[in-house]
């Protein structure tokens, strides 16, 4: 699988240059390294999953399933259009149509969008997606 | 003659396997596409596709379905 993580605003950058990368784009602590984990722990967790990524609190993709310029801003809209149906900060998403099933977690200022196969079970893709969403809060808080 | 216990145990299983597919068949043709947005608190609310908000998540959703898709292509 190659994950793309971002490269301090340039170009995103395949796996093999991953620690360089992660290390020298870190915002705050390794908060790309760890998103670059939480997506590989995600694929590894959920076999119904097509591709997924992480987003930080200021709205950048750290790190994503496929090219980061693709999955960015792709899920700035899902989130956006929860946050507007919702009136607020939407803590979770989900969105099943006949193509596939779109999800969305915000967590500790963090967030995890991710594409699943139709009729997945969406107890336990969230329940992963906020398991590695709290691994990644409390990275960046240490 | 009772059956050997080993028999029951595996036909237990096979009930509850069957029970298990059955629930899944029907939800496969009784489900119908949906968006659920939850905000914090655990308060959700469903939007159908005919109001602002739902075509909003509907399209959004799509997008990302089909970046999924292209990455999956490119993959090979």
């Amino acid at each position: 699988m190659l994950v793309r993580v971002q490269g301090g605003g340039a170009a995103p950058v395949a796996v093999s240059d991953r620690t360089a990368a992660a290390a020298a784009a870190a915002p705050s602590g390794a908060t790309a390294a760890d998103a670059e984990v939480a997506v590989a722990r995600l694929h590894e967790m959920s076999s119904d999953l097509r591709g997924c990524a992480v987003i930080a609190p200021g709205g950048e993709a750290l790190a994503a399933s496929g090219e980061l310029d693709r999955w960015g801003p792709a899920a700035a809209d899902l989130l956006a259009a929860a946050d507007a149906a919702a009136g607020g900060a939407a803590s979770q998403v989900h969105v099943a149509t006949e193509d596939g099933e779109a999800f969305a977690v915000r967590l500790g200022g963090f967030a995890v969008v991710a594409v699943a196969e139709r009729f997945t079970l969406a107890s336990l893709i969230l329940f992963d997606m906020r398991t590695v969403l709290r691994d990644l809060a409390r990275a960046a808080g240490a | 003659m009772s059956p050997k216990p080993h028999r029951a145990v595996i036909e237990r299983v096979s009930g509850y396997a069957d029970e298990a597919a059955a629930y899944l068949r029907r939800r496969r043709t009784t489900r119908r596409p949906f968006a659920r947005v939850y905000v914090a608190g655990g308060h959700g609310a469903s939007h159908r596709p005919e109001t602002e908000p739902g075509r909003e998540l509907f399209l959004a959703a799509a997008r990302l379905i089909d970046v999924a898709r292209e990455d999956r292509d490119d993959d090979g």
